[in-house]
């Protein structure tokens, strides 16, 4: 069992290293910029 | 009146966001008012004057179906429908769904809740209602997602804010909890019995109660930071990179943490330190989002100093990651073996509720009560004082809860030469008098604080005119 959790953990990791590896591979400075800046510009008052 | 017509599908509908807003600031101050009352019975059992509805049984589960479902529910079902019209540049889809949210979720609290008085109890904890109210609940649930889901489908701009990978986690993820931890055989209108026994009805219940706790109460609401603290600060959150990784490694992680809860119990010891192991990765995406979140106010000190509004959510910030950090800590088996069953777990319990759910609550609805109001806040000088209420009621709160519980655990886990108790369950208990009368104390700054919040927010929308907020102007352009 604790070959077991300890394979479980490693996929744990190694989902993790993935999900850090794409988001700073397939985004660009730009996209992240601008998304980030979504709550900032978001509405305008009207009446 | 065509034009008319299209200029008004534009709008951002904020009259639901407004009832849902008033709805949980009732909640919060009769939910805590309940709690407040049990704190006491404890003190003074007397307290029930031989009334079974008036009894610990039934009022303690009234408190947490009130402060969670009502007070936080309505919280989260406001902001998710605020902030996903504005981070989607497009009103609700189909906003008459939205309002049936709002008006059922209402009526299910009052249904709910006097069947709990009436002693109708389905015996799972936080999941008490029984089987009518738990179809009524996924009912509403489901249009929820509708709405939230549909106007994501329809949103104007492309990338879908950090805040919505969130709120629809929670919407996602309670929905599966809740349908299969409801999971019963009715035997009568107010009766059921669960389709789970022993062991797996145990492991079942608490995938549910800690994932309720992680994606209901952490997870929606860090929805609800993502969205308001950026836009409280007036900047973006610091490391939109890391807000995204830290989604994910929340959602994937927290999902297996449920079984710390069963430490020492009949499960297999291998699930018991398969929780203990995931919860203690938690560490890593709580205080990823902690730091994130305080890194995005460093640039905003001046603010800080007069806003209340981000006191509060700044606050909460620190006592989520007091919380985050206690719990990986109580989910080591050798440090749970003091803390199961103690007092500690209340006050780990209510350091998370007040400190960092409760929290930035009260600051998001000072920053958002005036917004839709179309008006400054009634005072700020009531809110400052809310916010040293709340800190204190919250501090003193956790305080005599540590005490208690570690004493308890200590006590029950001293033994003499020969293997026996040192100290009896009654003699412990009698021991727990004036933690338990802090702890009324506490529930008093809190409540009175609460009552504060109530009454300045309700005197702001008193009189309220029609705000009109519509998307920016390029996405308005675009839409029509």
């Amino acid at each position: 069992m604790t070959y077991f959790i300890f394979i479980g953990d490693m996929l744990v990791m190694a989902f993790m290293v993935a999900v850090v590896v794409w988001v700073y591979w397939r985004t660009s400075d730009d996209v992240i910029n601008r998304s980030a800046r979504i709550p900032l510009d978001d509405e305008s008052t009207d009446g | 009146m065509n034009t008319t017509a299209t200029k008004s599908n534009l709008y951002y509908h904020d009259r639901v966001v407004t009832v849902l807003v008033a709805w949980s600031i009732v909640w919060s101050v009769l939910g805590m008012a309940v709690g407040l009352y049990v704190a006491a019975e404890l003190v003074w059992p007397q307290l029930d004057f031989g009334y079974p509805w008036l009894s610990y049984g039934r009022l303690r589960p009234l408190h947490t179906n009130v402060v969670v479902f009502g007070f936080a529910v309505s919280a989260l079902m406001a902001t998710a429908f605020y902030s996903v019209q504005r981070t989607s540049h497009v009103p609700l889809f189909a906003p008459a769904l939205a309002w049936f949210c709002c008006i059922a979720w209402q009526l299910a609290i009052v249904a709910g809740g006097l069947s709990l008085l009436a002693g109708i109890n389905a015996s799972k904890e936080y999941a008490e209602l029984e089987w009518p109210f738990d179809i009524a609940i996924t009912i509403v649930w489901v249009c929820f997602a509708i709405v939230f889901f549909g106007t994501i489908a329809k949103r104007k701009i492309q990338p879908i804010y950090v805040s919505n990978w969130f709120y629809g986690g929670l919407i996602i993820v309670i929905a599966m909890l809740h349908i299969v931890n409801s999971l019963a055989m009715p035997v009568t209108l107010t009766k059921s019995y669960s389709l789970f026994a022993g062991a797996p009805d145990a492991i079942v219940q608490w995938w549910y109660g800690h994932n309720a706790v992680g994606f209901l109460l952490t997870g929606g609401f860090l929805g609800m930071m993502y969205y308001f603290l950026p836009k409280q600060a007036g900047r973006p959150i610091w490391s939109y990179r890391l807000s995204i990784v830290a989604f994910w490694a929340f959602t994937y992680s927290y999902i297996w943490a449920g079984p710390h809860h069963l430490h020492f119990n009949a499960i297999p010891d291998w699930v018991q330190s398969l929780g203990m192991v995931m919860s203690l990765i938690l560490l890593a995406p709580s205080w990823a989002t902690m730091i994130n979140g305080i890194m995005t106010v460093s640039g905003a000190h001046a603010k800080l100093k007069t806003d209340p509004a981000l006191k509060f959510i700044v606050l909460s910030l620190a006592f989520y990651g007091l919380a985050t950090f206690e719990g990986p800590m109580m989910a080591i088996k050798s440090v749970n073996i003091v803390s199961h069953f103690t007092d500690w777990t209340i006050g780990h319990v209510h350091s998370g509720a007040l400190g960092w759910n409760a929290m930035i609550t009260f600051g998001t609805f000072y920053f958002l009560v005036p917004k839709l109001a179309g008006r400054d806040l009634y005072s700020v000088k009531l809110a400052n004082i809310h916010f040293w209420l709340a800190l204190a009621g919250t501090m003193l709160y956790i305080l005599a809860m540590w005490g208690a519980g570690v004493s308890q655990g200590l006590l029950w886990l001293s033994l003499d030469e020969i293997g026996e108790l040192n100290f009896s369950f009654k003699d412990i208990m009698g021991s727990m008098a004036p933690y338990y009368g802090l702890r009324v104390v506490a529930g008093v700054l809190f409540l009175s604080g609460t009552l504060l919040l109530a009454f300045n927010l309700f005197k702001t929308l008193q009189g309220q005119k029609v705000v009109r907020v519509v998307p920016p102007p390029v996405a308005a352009m675009e839409a029509a």
